[in-house]
Formats: structure tokens, C-alpha cells, sequence
């Protein structure tokens, strides 16, 4: 069997009061996976964990076997992670925030250098490289977002409600580009609150509410749990999340 | 109580929309509880200083003469200069940052009630940043006797208007001819540049001949000389200040009327230039060439890159971090004005350290506490000591041209000398680059002005006392070597 993606167990986080209350979260390799749930059910705050930038209080968490939490410069180097506001520097220019990015990840300038090209060309950024990202739009802006996450080669790509704001072109480049990663063999996991997006691109998915996982599996699973083989995913996240 | 007055105004009305405008400047003031108790208290002892003063000055009788008249007057030229500072930053705030017009011109209000609204907004916030500072000890004084010094606070609301009228229009008219971008890059330079003009004014007064006067009593002198402050217009504030009716008509009238009529002209500039195409600053660059010059090898070449560039590409920022040196002048004045008294190596490797520690401080605020992205940084696979080291070896690199100057100097009356300034100076800058970056909080460049602010100001106090003995301790070695 090969090692997960991501796997996460026995996870607990309180702010005040409990938010993630012993989360057990396994995405296999190869996979979108797509984490659904409402308003504050925990799924940035589980994200945050994951990528090391909020320290749970208790449970573990692995990136491809590696323990994010004893060996967190490991599991970054092979993880990236975009939030719903872009990680970006306004007064940069597209090709010099993904040269800084491949900076922080030391990615050597022979090898960054043309990976960045392809991916400014890829994501039709190229024409506008030189152009400093304060008068981008939002899609634009999440776009150079994602090509800094992508520019060392993550084998994990967390996104968190990465279509937020994006219009419909903007929004199906950004979904393609997501299929695409995982073409490639990467695996990506996603927050939304778009249910068609995690209907029409998640190999699995997973319902989060009130800190834990509530249900998980492929959409024909989750519609089997929640009682009808034809109900929509909208349908069914309601019967699953609003259960006593 | 500037709810509990909204509350009894028609909502939409330009009184309503002024108090709405006159919130957002003292929530713009963003002081913690803790920083509001400390207000509220120094507020209080400030007043019960004003009390004392007035029960000490109760029976005493004055007769305004054209030296209290000309004491009014320069108070009145360094007041208008900051006042006029501080509007022209709340009209760049008002027009560039807001972020609110969208709102207020997409509701079914008139426009022009709500320019209005925002002008009177930014006269209001200009009275009450000086009200705090007058009023504690203007109150007292006039209610326990001196009734006619409440003329003062007319000067003030007059000084305010005029101020606010100077202000946004000077934006406007470098929004128009320059476009929004650069108009708020020099506003911005502008603005620094009015804050500093009276402190460079008086420096260089200082410096002039042998005597050992301050700047302002020169300034003060030579006005009296040339007969200011006994003039018909020139002693205006001063009759206004103590209570003339026909002085306080004329200023505070004529401030309303050219408050109105600037404001009537400005508002349908206003509109125009966001009517036609917004107020946002917006730029855009053809591209040319390959990418692969933005890719350095390392991790302090990827931060240093980041850091000049951030730094180049934001003028005003540069120019207030320039500033900053600049009012480290008076020390190398001293240098070159008591040259025969205080040996000229050993005052310059003072200057260099102490002028040092000021930029580094600087320049590791802005690599450690005005990460634009610190997001970015957690996720990358770094050592948060590596990250900080490459900090403050890119706030060094980039103090270390202006750094190099004064050892320079000094080189050429003594290398040793030179030599022990350079090693001073690179000491002083990374002592205190490394307590800005040990101790970085996140904030956003555009707070680099007010960044002493709250624990701000301690470690700001020992970073120059750290850079002040550093300084002495090079100082007194060159002077021996």
C-alpha cells in the first residue's frame, strides 16, 4: 500500500473553545480530494495545521510519511499551499515573486528559471511578468499565486477556497490547472464552498463539521451514507451535516 | 458620543456623514485598551495641569501686546505646518485608501454631500489631533478667568479649515497633472518634507554664527525685527488668540468662507476625477526579455533582491527612511559648527554609528515586522534563525552604502581611525537590526511612521541608547588613536 499524502490523527486545536475536536483525516496519493463543510466547521484551521502554520495542541500529522510536526522543514519542502488571499508581494513583478519563492525553497536559478517560464506561459502569465502585482485582478493575482506554489515541484498542493472572487473563465483555468497537478501525479486538497467544483473534480471527499470528519468517500459513497443513490452532493452534504 | 450624536441626525445627512468620517479618523488612530488607559490618564494629569495653571493665573490681568502677538504668530506658522502635513495625509488617505467611496457614491446620496462630508472630515481630524494637545490647558485657563483665550480655539478651527483646503487640494492638483500614482507618491514626499521643513529651518538657523540661541528664538527674533506680529495682518492670530471679536470675525469668517468656496471647486474636481476613472493607483509595464536575472542562488540573495526592490519601488518610503537621517543632521552640524572646540574624526564616528543604528533599525522594521507575506515564509522550508539572519544581513547590505560615507571621511585624516568606525558602525547596525528582527511584529509598511508605537518605543529607546554608547566608545577610540 503506498504512503498517503496526508494523514492526520487524533488532531485537537481550541481557540478559546474546542474548533477541531480529534480529527482523523487520511488522503491517499494521486488524488484531489476535496474538504467540504459550513461556516467554521475547522477546515482552514485543519489546512493551517497541516502546512505548519498553526501548532495543534494535541494529534499527529504526516506529509508522505514525513511527521510535519518533528520534521516541519521536510514536509514543507514538499508541500505548497495557497489561501483564499493570495501570499503575495505588490510591489513585485509575477517573475520576481516566483523568483523569490524559489529562493525561499532553494530551488537552483538553472532549474527555477525555466520551471517559472513554463509556468507563467501555462497560466497566461506571461505577458504580464514584468508588471508589478498590485494592479492585478483577482484572478490574476491567484494565479501567480499558484505558480509560486507550484514552482518547486510540491508533490502535496493545499488550496484553501481557491475560487473565491474568480470569474468563470478565471475559475475553470484555475480548476484545470488543478487536474492537471494531479495528472501529474501530485495530490491536491481543496476547501470549497462551491459543491459542483468538489461534484466535478474530486476523486474523494470529505465532510467536515463541528472540528471532526464526519463523512468520507467518493460522491457515490457519500450519497450511499447519506441514504439516496440520486440525490445531488448539495442534497447530501445537507442530510450529512445537518444529522443530530 | 460621536454614536450617540449620529444617532440624532437624519443618516445620509453631511452632518451625520461628517461625525461617520470624524469615527473612521479616531478608529484610524488604532490605540490598544492598554493604549487607550495611558491616554486617558496622561489626558486627565494633562488637564489637571491646565487647572493649576488657570487657579495660578486667576487674578493675574494681561494686556496683549505685539510681542504676545508675535509669539502667537510663530505659533501659529509651526502649528499651520503640521496641521497642513496632516491633511495632506488624510486627503491621500481619504482619496487613495479608503476604500469607502465605492460605497458612498453607489448609495442614494448626493455626491457632493458626501465630498463635502470627507472634506469636513479631514478639517475635523486635523482639530481634533491639536484640540487634544490645546484644549487640556486652553479649557481651564479661560473658564477660571481668562474667558478671551477661547479666541485661541477659534484660531485653531480657522487654521484647520484652511489647512484642509490646502491639503486635498494640493492632492487633487498632483492627481490631475501627475496622475493618481505618482500624486500619492508625492504627496506622500510632500508631506514629510512640509513635517520637516520647520525642524531643517530651525537647524540651520542654529548653526548660523557663534551664538548659542535656539533656531526658534532666532526665527523669533528676526521676525520681531522686521516688524511682524505689530502688523495689521500679522498680529491677526495674536488679537484672534486673546479674545478680539473683530480678529476672530475676520480669521474664523474668512476660514469658513474659503472653506466653502475651495470646497465648492474642489468637491466638482473630486467627482470629476472619479468619474473619470477612479482614484485607485494603477500601473502597468510592457514586458521584455527572459526571467531567469529575478533567480539568485541562496536565500539571503532572494531577500535581499525582495527587500531593495520593495524598498525602490516605494518612494515615499524611502524618502521618510531618508528623513529619519535627516534628523540625525544636528549632530554632524555640530561637527563642522564647533570644529575648533570638538575634534572632527572622533564626532563623525560618533554620527556614523548613532546614524547607523538608525537605518539598520529601519531597514530590519521593514525586512522583519512589514513582511508583506509572512505566510509565505512559515511554508517555506527554512530555519526561522536562517530567515532572520538573512533579515539582518539584508537590512546591513542595504544601510551599508550610506554606512560606508562617514568612515570615508575619516579615512582620509586617519586610517586607524577609520578602520575602528567601520567595525563600530557595522557593530552598532547589527545589534540593533538583531533586536528588531528578534522581536518583529507583524504591521504594515504603511505604519512605518508610527511604529514606536505601544512596546515600539522601548525597544526603540534602547536600540539608541545602545547605538548612543557604541558611538561614545567609538568617538573616544578614534579621538586616541
Amino acid at each position: 500500500m503506498s504512503i498517503p499524502a496526508l494523514r492526520i490523527a487524533g488532531l485537537h486545536k481550541a481557540f478559546g473553545k474546542p474548533v477541531i475536536t480529534g480529527l482523523d483525516l487520511t488522503v491517499g496519493a494521486g488524488q484531489l480530494y476535496a474538504l467540504l463543510g459550513p461556516n467554521g466547521a475547522g477546515k482552514t484551521t485543519t489546512l493551517r495545521m497541516a502546512v505548519g502554520l498553526t501548532e495543534p495542541d494535541q494529534g499527529s500529522i504526516e506529509i508522505f510519511g514525513v511527521d510535519a510536526r518533528a520534521q516541519p522543514q521536510d514536509a514543507k519542502a514538499i508541500t505548497a499551499w495557497l489561501p483564499d488571499e493570495p501570499m503575495l508581494y505588490d510591489k513585485l513583478t509575477p517573475a520576481e515573486y516566483l523568483g523569490f519563492v524559489a529562493g525561499l525553497w532553494r530551488i537552483p536559478p538553472g532549474q527555477a528559471a525555466p520551471e517559472a517560464e513554463r509556468l507563467l506561459r501555462w497560466l497566461e502569465l506571461w505577458e504580464v511578468r514584468d508588471t508589478r502585482c498590485e494592479g492585478f485582478s483577482r484572478g490574476m493575482q491567484q494565479k501567480v499565486a499558484l505558480a509560486g506554489a507550484l514552482i518547486h515541484d510540491p508533490r502535496l498542493l493545499i488550496l484553501d477556497e481557491p475560487l473565491t472572487g474568480l470569474d468563470a473563465a478565471m475559475a475553470r483555468s484555475v480548476k484545470d490547472a488543478l487536474r492537471a497537478a494531479v495528472d501529474q501525479g501530485k495530490t491536491v486538497i481543496v476547501t470549497t464552498h462551491i459543491l459542483e467544483v468538489a461534484e466535478r473534480l474530486a476523486d474523494r471527499i470529505g465532510i467536515i463539521a463541528g472540528g471532526r470528519l464526519l463523512a468520507e468517500g467518493t460522491l457515490e459513497e457519500l450519497r450511499t451514507l447519506a441514504g439516496s443513490e440520486d440525490m445531488s452532493l448539495e442534497d447530501t452534504f445537507i442530510r450529512l451535516t445537518s444529522r443530530p | 458620543m460621536i454614536g450617540w450624536a449620529m444617532r440624532r441626525l437624519p443618516p445620509g445627512s453631511l452632518g451625520w456623514l461628517t461625525l461617520h468620517e470624524l469615527r473612521g479618523n479616531l478608529r484610524n488612530a488604532g490605540r490598544s485598551r492598554v493604549g487607550q488607559v495611558v491616554g486617558a490618564l496622561f489626558l486627565l494629569g494633562y488637564t489637571g495641569l491646565g487647572i493649576g495653571l488657570g487657579l495660578l493665573l486667576q487674578g493675574v490681568r494681561w494686556q496683549a501686546d505685539p510681542l504676545a502677538w508675535l509669539v502667537v504668530l510663530v505659533a501659529t506658522i509651526l502649528l499651520f505646518t503640521f496641521m497642513t502635513t496632516q491633511s495632506l495625509l488624510a486627503s491621500q488617505r481619504t482619496l487613495f485608501e479608503a476604500g469607502d467611496l465605492d460605497l458612498l457614491f453607489s448609495a442614494p446620496l448626493d455626491p457632493r454631500t458626501v465630498v463635502s462630508a470627507k472634506l469636513l472630515g479631514i478639517a475635523g481630524g486635523v482639530m481634533l489631533t491639536f484640540s487634544i494637545f490645546l484644549l487640556p490647558i486652553l479649557g481651564p485657563v479661560a473658564v477660571l478667568g481668562h474667558p478671551e483665550l477661547l479666541g485661541a480655539l477659534a484660531l485653531l478651527v480657522a487654521l484647520a479649515l484652511v489647512a484642509a483646503c490646502l491639503g486635498l487640494g494640493a492632492t487633487l492638483l498632483l492627481a490631475r497633472t501627475l496622475g493618481p500614482r505618482a500624486a500619492r507618491t508625492l504627496g506622500q514626499i510632500l508631506a514629510a518634507l512640509t513635517g520637516a521643513s520647520v525642524f531643517l529651518a530651525t537647524q540651520i538657523l542654529n548653526q548660523q554664527g557663534e551664538r548659542r540661541e535656539s533656531g526658534t528664538v532666532l526665527l523669533f527674533e528676526a521676525l520681531h525685527t522686521r516688524g511682524f506680529g505689530s502688523g495689521p495682518l500679522s498680529s491677526l492670530p495674536g488679537r484672534a488668540a486673546f479674545g478680539e471679536p473683530l480678529a476672530i470675525v475676520l480669521l474664523l469668517g474668512g476660514g469658513c468662507l474659503l472653506f466653502a468656496a475651495t470646497g465648492w471647486a474642489m468637491r466638482n474636481a473630486f467627482l470629476r476625477s472619479y468619474r473619470a476613472g477612479g482614484m485607485r493607483p494603477a500601473g502597468n509595464r510592457a514586458a521584455k526579455g527572459g526571467i531567469a536575472r529575478h533567480f539568485h542562488r541562496g536565500l539571503f540573495a532572494a531577500i535581499f533582491a525582495k527587500e531593495l526592490r520593495l524598498l525602490l519601488r516605494d518612494p515615499a518610503l524611502l524618502f521618510q527612511l531618508l528623513l529619519r537621517i535627516v534628523y540625525l543632521a544636528p549632530i554632524v552640524l555640530i561637527a563642522f559648527r564647533d570644529g575648533r572646540s570638538l575634534p572632527l574624526a572622533p564626532t563623525l564616528a560618533f554620527t556614523s554609528v548613532v546614524i547607523a543604528g538608525q537605518l539598520v533599525s529601519s531597514l530590519a522594521w521593514l525586512a522583519a515586522s512589514a513582511e508583506d507575506a509572512p505566510d509565505l515564509l512559515k511554508v517555506a522550508p527554512v530555519d526561522k534563525d536562517d530567515l532572520d539572519f538573512a533579515k539582518l544581513m539584508a537590512a546591513m547590505a542595504l544601510a551599508a552604502p550610506l554606512g560606508m560615507l562617514l568612515p570615508l571621511a575619516i579615512a582620509m585624516e586617519t586610517i586607524p581611525g577609520a578602520l575602528i568606525t567601520l567595525l563600530f558602525t557595522a557593530g552598532a547596525g547589527g545589534a540593533v537590526g538583531y533586536l528588531e528582527v528578534a522581536h518583529a511584529q507583524p504591521a504594515p509598511r504603511s505604519t512605518f511612521q508610527r511604529r514606536q508605537k505601544g512596546g515600539g518605543i522601548i525597544r526603540s529607546l534602547v536600540e539608541f541608547v545602545i547605538a548612543l554608547l557604541l558611538g561614545l566608545a567609538a568617538g573616544v577610540l578614534v579621538y586616541f588613536v
